[in-house]
Parts: C-alpha cells; sequence; structure tokens
C-alpha cells in the first residue's frame, strides 16, 4: 500500500528537488554565451552570500512575512471571537468573509492591480478626494509595500479566522465559566485560558501562514511587479526573475535551495522557541 | 459568609420553563442541600446562584445584595462543577491556585494555601500532574481543592462526590462536614445521594419538575414528608406505599388496601372511605410472631442487617431487619407494622393526611 505512494512522492517530490539541487552546483544559462551546464562547485552560493540584490530581498520578505502575518493572526482572531457571537446574519457574513480564499492569486493581484492604479483605480481616487493623498505604487516604496501587505491580509485573513473558529467552537465551556467563579475578567480569561487552549491551532495557522508568505510570487507580480525599485521584490519573485526572463538556471537554483533552507531554519527556529520548549516542561 | 435568598426564580429555555418559581431561604452559615431526580433543576438552580445562567424571572440575592445583574467574578463565589472543569492546560497546582493569583496574592501565600487543601484532599503527590493525567476522582477532588483554597462567602457545591468509590466518598463527606464547622461558611450543595444529604445538611430542599417540593432539616424530612413524592425520595431503601382507602372497624381507623389487605392506621385525619395510599418504611416493619402473615419472595442480607422482599396479600412489601433470617423465599413470614410510623397521603393529590 505504501509503494504507491513513495513513488509518487519520489518521482513528483524527491526527483525534482534532487534535479534543483544538481542543476544548483552548475552554472547554466541555455540562452546565454555558453548554452551548456557547466559544473560550478559552490560558486553559486558563494556569489549569493556577496549578491545584495539577494540580501535585500530577503530583509523585504521577513518584514513582509511579519507584518502580514501578524496582522493575519490578531485580525483573524478578532472576527473568529465576532462570529462566536450570536448576531443577526451571522451564518451570512460567516459565509461571505471565506469569499477572497477562493480567489485565484493572479486574480487577487490583478483586481488589486486595477484597484489600485493611479488615475483608473478607486482607491487612489477615494483617497484623492477624501484626504487629498496621491497614491502612487509605481513611485511610492513604503505604500507599495503597505499594500502589499494589505492585499495578503484581504486574501489570507480568512483562513485564519476559520483555523481559529473551528479551535473556538471546539472548546469545553467549563473552563470558562470556572474562570469567571474564579474571579477573572475578560483579559485575564484570554490570557490564563482562551489563549493557552487555542494555542496549538494559532501556532498551525502561523506556521501555515508565515510558509506562505516567503514564497508570495503571482499576486505581488500582477499588483506590483516587484517594483517600486526592488521594493517588493520578496524571494519568490526575485528567485523568479533570476530564472526567467534572466534565465540563469544555475543561479535560479542556488537560490531556491537556500530560500528553502532559510525557510526551514526559521520555521524550526519558531518551532523551538514556541513548541517544544513548553514540551519538555509538561512531561515531568 | 452571608445568606442566600432565592425568591420566585423562574428559568425559560426559550420557550420551555424548566423552573417554576422557586423559592429558598439560605441563613448565614447554613449548609443546605438540594436534592432531586435527574433533571429536576437542581444544576440550573446553583448555576443561576452562581450568574452562569441567566435569571429569567425573580430575584436572587447573596449577603443583602441582589445579584441578578451581577456577573460572576463579582459574586464572591466557590463552585465544584459536575463535570470538574478544570483548566487543561494547567497542572493540579496552577489550577488551585489560579483564583488566588488572579487576586495578585503573594507566591509564598498561594504555595501555601495550595499545599494545604492539596494535603487534605491526598493530592500531595498530584501537583505537578496535568488534568488529563489523573482519574476521575483526583479530578474531582482537585476541583474541590480550587474551591477550598478559597474564602468565599458561598459555596456550591454540584454533585462534588458523585465520582468517587465508597470509601473516599465517605471520607470526603466527614473533610466537607469539618470544613463548614471549621469556616462557618455558607453551602448549598446539590447531590442525587440521599445518604449525602442526610448527612450533611442542616436544610434538605427537596426539588422535582423545577419546583420545590419541601424544605426542611433531614431528621424532619424524614418523619414528616408533606407528600408521596418526597416520602419516597428520603430514607432507603424506599418507603414503601400501598394503595387502598381508610375504613372504621370496632371503632378504630383501619386501611383497607385494594387488593383487600387490613393494616393498622390509628390516629390518621381522614374520612372513611376516602382514597389514600398508605405509607410505611421498611425499617419500621418487625419480623414477630404475632404480626401479618407475608410470604417471603427475596432476601437480601448485608451482613448487619437483612432486607425481606415480601408479598403481604396482594401487595409487595419490604422490611428491614437486623436479625438473620433463617426463612427462604416462599415461605412465611410475620411482620408487625408500627401504627405509628404510618404515614397516609391522600390518593389523588399526594400531600400528607
Ligand atoms: N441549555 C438548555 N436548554 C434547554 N433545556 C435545558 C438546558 N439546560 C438544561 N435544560 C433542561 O433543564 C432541566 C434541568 O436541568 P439541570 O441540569 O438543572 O438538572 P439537574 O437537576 O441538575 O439534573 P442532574 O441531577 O441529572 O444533574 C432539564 O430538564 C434539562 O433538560
Ligand atoms: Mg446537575
Amino acid at each position: 500500500m505504501l509503494a504507491p505512494t513513495i513513488a509518487i512522492l519520489g518521482i513528483f517530490g524527491i526527483v525534482p528537488f534532487l534535479y534543483v539541487l544538481y542543476v544548483a552546483f552548475h552554472q547554466w544559462n541555455p540562452f546565454g554565451a555558453n548554452p551548456y551546464m557547466i559544473y560550478n562547485g559552490a560558486g553559486n552560493f558563494r556569489r549569493l552570500v556577496f549578491d545584495s540584490e539577494f540580501l535585500t530581498s530577503i530583509a523585504f520578505t521577513l518584514k513582509f512575512a511579519f507584518f502580514a502575518v501578524f496582522s493575519e493572526v490578531i485580525l483573524g482572531y478578532l472576527l473568529a471571537q465576532l462570529f462566536m457571537r450570536e448576531f443577526p446574519g451571522r451564518a451570512f457574513f460567516r459565509t461571505i468573509h471565506t469569499l477572497p480564499l477562493i480567489v485565484a492569486p493572479i486574480v487577487v493581484g490583478s483586481v488589486w492591480r486595477l484597484m489600485t492604479t493611479p488615475s483608473i483605480g478607486i482607491i487612489p481616487y477615494l483617497l484623492k478626494s477624501w484626504f487629498g493623498y496621491d497614491l502612487n505604487i509605481g513611485r511610492d516604496a513604503t505604500m507599495a509595500f503597505a499594500l502589499t501587505v494589505i492585499m495578503d491580509i484581504w486574501h489570507w485573513t480568512p483562513l485564519v479566522t476559520l483555523t481559529l473558529l473551528a479551535a473556538l467552537v471546539s472548546l469545553p465551556k467549563e473552563p470558562f465559566e470556572q474562570a469567571q467563579i474564579d474571579g477573572a475578567n475578560r483579559w485575564q480569561i484570554f490570557w490564563h485560558v482562551t489563549l493557552p487552549m487555542i494555542r496549538p491551532a494559532i501556532l498551525a495557522t502561523v506556521f501555515i501562514r508565515l510558509m506562505d508568505a516567503l514564497r508570495t510570487v503571482d499576486e505581488v507580480w500582477m499588483l506590483t511587479g516587484g517594483g517600486p525599485g526592488a521594493a517588493t521584490r520578496y524571494l519568490g519573485l526575485h528567485i523568479w526573475k533570476i530564472v526567467f526572463p534572466k534565465t540563469d538556471y544555475g543561479y535560479g537554483s542556488a537560490t531556491s535551495i537556500i530560500v528553502l533552507y532559510l525557510t526551514l531554519v526559521m520555521c524550526w527556529l519558531l518551532y523551538v522557541a514556541l513548541v517544544a520548549r513548553r514540551g519538555q516542561r509538561r512531561t515531568p | 459568609m452571608a445568606q442566600v435568598t432565592v425568591r420566585n426564580i423562574v428559568k425559560r429555555y426559550g420557550s420551555v420553563q424548566v423552573i417554576h418559581g422557586v423559592n429558598v431561604d439560605i441563613a448565614d452559615g447554613e449548609f443546605v442541600i438540594l436534592v432531586g431526580p435527574s433533571g429536576c433543576g437542581k444544576s440550573t438552580l446553583l448555576r443561576m446562584i452562581a450568574g452562569l445562567e441567566p435569571i429569567s424571572d425573580g430575584e436572587i440575592s447573596i449577603g443583602g445584595r441582589v445579584v441578578n445583574d451581577v456577573l460572576p467574578k463579582d459574586r464572591d463565589i466557590a463552585m465544584v462543577f459536575q463535570n470538574y472543569a478544570l483548566y487543561p492546560h494547567k497542572n493540579v497546582a496552577d489550577n488551585m491556585g489560579f483564583s488566588l493569583k488572579i487576586k495578585g496574592r503573594p507566591k509564598a501565600e498561594i504555595d501555601a494555601k495550595v499545599k494545604k487543601a492539596a494535603e487534605i484532599l491526598d493530592l500531595g503527590k498530584l501537583l505537578d500532574r496535568f488534568p488529563k493525567q489523573l482519574s476521575g476522582g483526583q479530578r474531582q477532588r482537585v476541583a474541590m481543592g480550587r474551591a477550598i483554597v478559597r474564602d468565599p462567602q458561598v459555596f456550591l457545591f454540584d454533585e462534588p462526590l458523585s465520582n468517587l468509590d465508597a470509601k473516599l466518598r465517605v471520607a470526603m463527606r466527614v473533610e466537607i462536614k469539618e470544613l463548614h464547622q471549621r469556616l462557618g461558611t455558607t453551602i448549598v450543595y446539590v447531590t442525587h445521594d440521599q445518604i449525602e444529604a442526610m448527612t450533611m445538611a442542616d436544610k434538605i430542599v427537596v426539588m422535582r419538575d423545577g419546583k420545590v417540593e419541601q424544605i426542611g432539616a433531614p431528621l424532619n424530612l424524614y418523619d414528616n414528608p408533606g407528600n408521596v413524592f418526597v416520602a419516597g425520595f428520603i430514607g432507603s431503601p424506599a418507603m414503601n406505599f400501598i394503595k387502598g382507602s381508610i375504613d372504621s372497624k370496632d371503632g378504630e381507623q383501619i386501611f383497607v388496601s385494594d387488593t383487600g389487605t387490613v393494616l393498622p392506621a390509628g390516629g390518621v385525619k381522614a374520612q372513611g372511605g376516602q382514597q389514600v395510599i398508605y405509607g410505611i418504611r421498611p425499617e419500621h416493619i418487625d419480623i414477630t410472631p404475632d404480626g401479618l402473615p407475608a410470604t417471603v419472595s427475596v432476601l437480601e442480607p448485608t451482613g448487619s442487617e437483612t432486607q425481606v422482599f415480601a408479598k403481604l396479600g396482594g401487595d409487595a412489601i419490604d422490611a428491614i431487619v437486623k436479625d438473620r433470617l433463617t426463612v427462604r423465599p416462599g415461605e412465611e413470614v410475620r411482620l408487625r407494622i408500627d401504627p405509628r410510623r404510618v404515614h397516609i397521603f391522600d390518593r389523588r393529590s399526594g400531600a400528607r393526611l
């Protein structure tokens, strides 16, 4: 029973990965001066360490992922709490708030592009007429960055809401009643009871969202194209630019490997910091 | 410490009314036990006193203050839930100390109180465990411990001993009684177990279907049940009930069952011919040579006493006697009913006559 799974995993997962690893140690640009694969040792990796574009891209990506995921978790939690309450139209809002999830990222990017393009988009128009603010993400790097974050929040907060809502719904109600009897106020109940009880769900969501945010490509590509300058040229986009327009396959592969490695290390560090340490304390 | 007053309390869940105008007065320092069959509204009433359940109508006050709109956290009560309600992510010590921590008490004081409670409840070795690593009885004791570490105005207990084994239950019963004597705090206690009710309470409230049937001291309820329900509910094994009517013979009042058995019924305030229910507790029936003949159907010796299930004429009756009996099922015994211990109830209303 296991054999087909392993075979499929091998063909679709491991083989391409090994191939990328293989390419990463070569210089290979089929449309360059020398179209053949030339063994290059760790040359690509050495080049990466001094590639300032790559390093800026890491910094921007981390910043982007941090702001996006952080806001999504906070906002998602608040929305989940809202949907726990009884109010007219709750079922309706619960349903429509998940709509962004079913839109393809490329479409999300296009829509936001349309909404933000100066002179035709609704957002610059409203900002201009209400606040007299000129929004031009083609020129304003900070605004472009902010918009990619906002777009990501818009797209992915419902996912966080859904997972946290599921977690909240499944909580037993007795500890909350006991906490009230014990004299805890709302904030204390949140901190001492709710948060510890939905911790696993929060962590799972943070990991999923973090890994997703670190490899965002299509939405940002549609919205800003990575610009202005390199302000929104996040890692996924950065690799894409090396591999496709520049057809520098060897270097792109090496970048991919390093990004994969960085993501793993980061998640592992987070895991150790947030989960494993607690886990040890639990076993007396 | 405080008195608790429950005035015309009504509880509705949507269109379903589960509590129908309950009145209970609980004096300061009193140990009151709510008993009644499952689903009669004991937990609901307790939860309304705690503030966890909104009150549909009526008024509850604690210590002279109407608390209808006071949040549970401001009522200064400790509660033990029927299903423990432990914090799953906190160990035993943190579970017990949480209320003190919330109040901002110094750590040394919390530790001391938790340790003392753990000693009383024999939880000393379990302080580092998490609820999922405990048995049902241990969890229940942790829940008790959480209440004990506090010094509230009122303790509310919802069947706190239901999951303990017989021996531990007796020990905890004594423990709770001692706690009450030591602290003198008002206690409202829900139970199914009428031994608990009889042995611990200053006052028992018997409930049925969201109504109070009778309130009184344990022995008072035992001796003078106000109606058939209370008579059948208080006392174990339950009172014998025989349907029939009152008649007179030789100028003396007697009871004639529907199946024709004649039983003594002196001194009841019933008219001749009235349809009644005749009640006699098993422990008030003796076996003597001059008694009424009955046929034994089952014998249940427990060592200290023997319960005899018998047929008296056409009516089933059971008796508890201290002696070891040598009779066998199918044989005859002679039962003597203590006429002073007979209870007569009106058949239609169930009220005591
Ligand atoms: N949320 C609710 N919605 C509707 N009915 C309810 C609700 N909670 C309780 N009830 C009903 O209220 C009645 C009283 O319930 P309650 O839990 O107070 O009984 P209880 O006397 O504590 O029983 P037990 O001895 O089995 O614990 C029951 O008939 C129950 O079905
Ligand atoms: Mg109950």
